[in-house]
């Protein structure tokens, strides 16, 4: 049943009650408005205009911009197609690599907590440091790597890696894995910490194995970890700027390209309305791929 | 309780639409800031005084920039100045923003090419044509600071982007000198190639450097000097003969290159070239202070490709402008920054900057300390051209030249390499 019309005097007489409470909120308000809503609301308006960034002039070009970026721009489709193979490359590796570390590593004993204390320090490293480091790991002639394989007899294994067009992407996610697996193993350490001992416990009397008990109790009940964990990563992984530069330069040869470094590249090239409008793309796969996967993950989740 | 929530709520919301749809129409969007407006800049005057901000990327130049201007306040004792360093990337970002306001950046450099462009088309560079400093430059490489005949600013540091070869491994080969066509320079290839070391040191991997060698590549190959222009301008296209040729010569290049070639980044390559593996390092004249840093005790020399016959060559090599300095037309200290870039142009300082540097300078009539500077000056006198990959001003134009010279090396055959990047090219400029 939709509500009555209420009257103009109605209104203020709510509006006068409700004002002085209103006021507590402002502050906090106007600094939402001003430092986050404002510029979001400002990169919609940009979208509709061929700004260069710096000119006092500007043409209004509508929602020229938003189909140009869905229809005719391959270096964005490429960028997009990029960011999807290192978006699963690094949830995958992540997500699993971290759960099996959590799950190994769960009782407080000191040899855990030194193991986790050191698969962690990757992550306080800076973005930059790690790409410096893997730099000289990826190094095809004198790289640690490539020494490995040709130390162990595998010379046929030798890559060029960064080098290489189909897989340099994926071999950028394991990086970004490898520095954020230690981060996320102790978001699932939380999680499996918080699940009652008597329900193992139970399982086992009943007979249940190794993989029955992980299956129907820990990955169910670590649901709310699981997401943080992926959500997290995946967002994590669309955002992944200072790696890629760091790891291929500035503009990113067209393997390592991603959403964010295509952004990037296209306001540096003057032109600002149309990266404004690459941005609102991004933001929208982004939450997209955010929903389904929380999606999928409640679905998996439900179904065990 | 719940009804007064609601309303609350209703109220709050209708409140901040309005405060937010008045805060979008007042807000200042595109081109609500005013472009600078140019103008002349304040003459010299040994009376000049204030507090001036030298802004700019060059960390690695802040020592002799401040030993620079110990010397400089003998001269201007009423002068100070501030050196403000952004790492290059935040520069190239927000400098501009930060130049017009002229709270900043009394001083500064720009790149040659798009940076420049866009600083110009800005109105930021105040006209230094009435200023004598101007005359301390070669009128060929002043030219570079000059947009619509008004002198913008001047070319400070001034850089061969020319492959650099290790003279001990050349004369080992039983080369006494870099060839000067191009079958010849196959041939000290293959004759570098017979010693047991990589003949050419191609950093394919680092899309910082790797298209440095571009630039010799097309110098004599193309039908203009301008070629990169006119490939912008859609006047030439990256399918013509001129450019299938360049890339059938990376082609013809590939097997002297190093191992995982298209992966090695140029910091690498410089290691191995110092420790004498390689035995030429395509980039250019600046890899030689850092392989000296790296242990480098051999004599270099450049060792540009003429990739046509000698008697068909217009230009032995290739020379460049790393960085331009203007005067901020918006700045109130205007005379302490023209006596900074004016004190920056003489002789005798740019002569201290280029050896704590081991950089060439722009300026005229610089005496060089340093070995390798004195050993390269011959090339300031020489028929080089200015570097044209810089006439490229979309970056994704400049990526897709230097991504179908990788895929050339790579494997790809020329015409593919060549149709994929025109149709970025074509894409680009619409």
């Amino acid at each position: 049943m939709s509500r009555p019309p209420r009257s103009a005097s109605s209104w203020r007489a709510g509006l006068r009650r409700d004002l002085p409470y209103l006021l507590f909120v402002v502050p906090a308000v106007a600094l939402y408005g001003y430092f986050f809503a404002l510029p979001v609301l400002q990169s919609f308006q940009y979208a509709t205009t061929d700004w260069d960034g710096v000119s006092a002039t500007y043409e209004t070009v509508g929602l020229d911009n938003l189909t140009r970026v869905l229809g005719d721009d391959s270096l964005f489709t490429n960028a997009l197609t990029n960011n999807l193979w290192f978006l699963l490359t690094v949830v995958v590796v992540q997500t699993l690599m971290s759960l099996l570390l959590a799950v190994l590593l769960v009782r407080n004993t000191r040899p855990s907590t030194f193991l986790r204390a050191l698969f962690f320090v990757p992550a306080i490293l800076s973005s930059v440091s790690v790409a410096f480091v893997w730099s000289f790991m990826y190094e095809p002639g004198d790289g640690l790597l490539n020494q490995g394989w040709s130390a162990i007899g595998l010379d046929s294994m030798r890559s060029s890696y960064l080098g290489e067009p189909g897989m340099a992407i994926v071999y950028v996610g394991l990086v970004q894995a490898w520095a954020h697996i230690g981060q996320l193993m102790i978001i699932f350490i939380a999680g499996l910490q918080q699940i009652p001992a008597e329900l193992y416990e139970a399982a086992e009397l009943d007979g249940a194995g190794t993989w029955t008990r992980f299956r129907h109790i820990t990955w169910p009940l670590i649901a709310p970890a699981t997401t943080i964990v992926v959500s997290y990563t995946t967002i994590q992984s669309f955002k992944a700027f200072d790696l890629i530069l760091g790891l291929s330069g500035n503009p990113p040869s067209a393997s390592l390209d991603i959403l964010s470094t295509r952004i990037y590249t296209t306001y540096s090239d003057s032109e600002f309305g149309y990266a404004a409008a690459q941005s609102i793309i991004f933001m929208i796969i982004i939450a997209a791929v955010t929903v389904m996967q929380r999606r999928a993950l409640r679905l998996s989740q439900q179904e065990v | 309780m719940s009804h007064l929530t609601s309303i609350r709520r209703r109220h709050f919301l209708q409140l901040l639409g309005a405060a937010g749809a008045a805060s979008l129409a007042g807000c200042a969007g595109p081109g609500s800031q005013e472009s600078g407006r140019q103008t002349t800049a304040a003459a010299l005057s040994s009376d000049a005084s204030g507090s001036m901000i030298f802004s700019h990327w060059r960390a690695e130049d802040q020592q002799v920039f401040d030993d620079l201007l110990t010397t400089f306040a003998k001269t201007y004792p009423d002068i100070s100045v501030t050196q403000d360093i952004a790492p290059s990337a935040d520069y190239q970002a927000s400098a501009l923003q930060r130049l017009r306001s002229g709270d900043t950046g009394d001083a500064f450099p720009t790149f040659r090419g798009a940076q420049f462009n866009a600083f110009a088309d800005a109105g930021v560079y105040a006209d230094l044509g009435d200023l004598d400093l101007v005359g301390n430059y070669p009128d060929e490489l002043a030219a570079i600071g000059r947009a619509d005949d008004i002198q913008l600013a001047v070319p400070y540091q001034v850089v061969f982007l020319d492959p650099v070869v290790n003279l001990d491994l050349l004369d080992k080969a039983g080369v006494s000198e870099v060839p000067t066509d191009w079958d010849g320079y196959l041939a000290m290839l293959d004759a570098l190639k017979g010693t047991g070391v990589v003949p050419f040191g191609w950093p394919g991997g680092d899309t910082g450097n790797l298209g440095q060698l571009v630039n010799t590549m097309v110098m004599n190959n193309a039908p203009s000097d301008d070629m990169f222009t006119q490939v912008g301008a859609g006047e030439l296209k990256l399918t013509d003969d001129w450019f299938l040729k360049t890339l059938g010569q990376y082609a013809e290049l590939a097997p002297y290159m190093q191992e995982g070639v298209t992966g090695t980044l140029h910091d690498t390559l410089l290691q191995r070239f110092a420790k004498g593996d390689v035995a030429i390092i395509a980039s250019g004249s600046y890899a030689i202070a850092p392989a000296r840093a790296a242990g480098a005790k051999f004599p270099v020399d450049l060792a540009p490709p003429v990739t046509v016959a000698a008697d068909e060559a217009r230009y032995v090599g290739v020379h460049n402008a790393t960085f331009l300095l203007g005067v901020n037309s918006a700045s109130e200290n205007q005379d302490a920054a023209v006596a900074w870039v004016d004190f920056l142009s003489q002789p005798e300082n740019a002569s201290v900057y280029a050896d704590a540097t081991a950089q060439h300078v722009g300026v005229e009539g610089v005496t060089y300390g340093n070995a390798d500077l004195k050993q390269l000056e011959r090339w300031l006198t020489a028929d080089t051209l200015l570097a044209p990959r810089f006439q490229l001003l979309d970056l994704d134009v400049q990526a897709a030249v230097d991504q179908s010279t990788v895929a050339v090396v790579r494997g790809t055959s020329p015409e593919q390499a060549a149709e994929e990047a025109q149709a970025i090219v074509d894409q680009q400029i619409g």
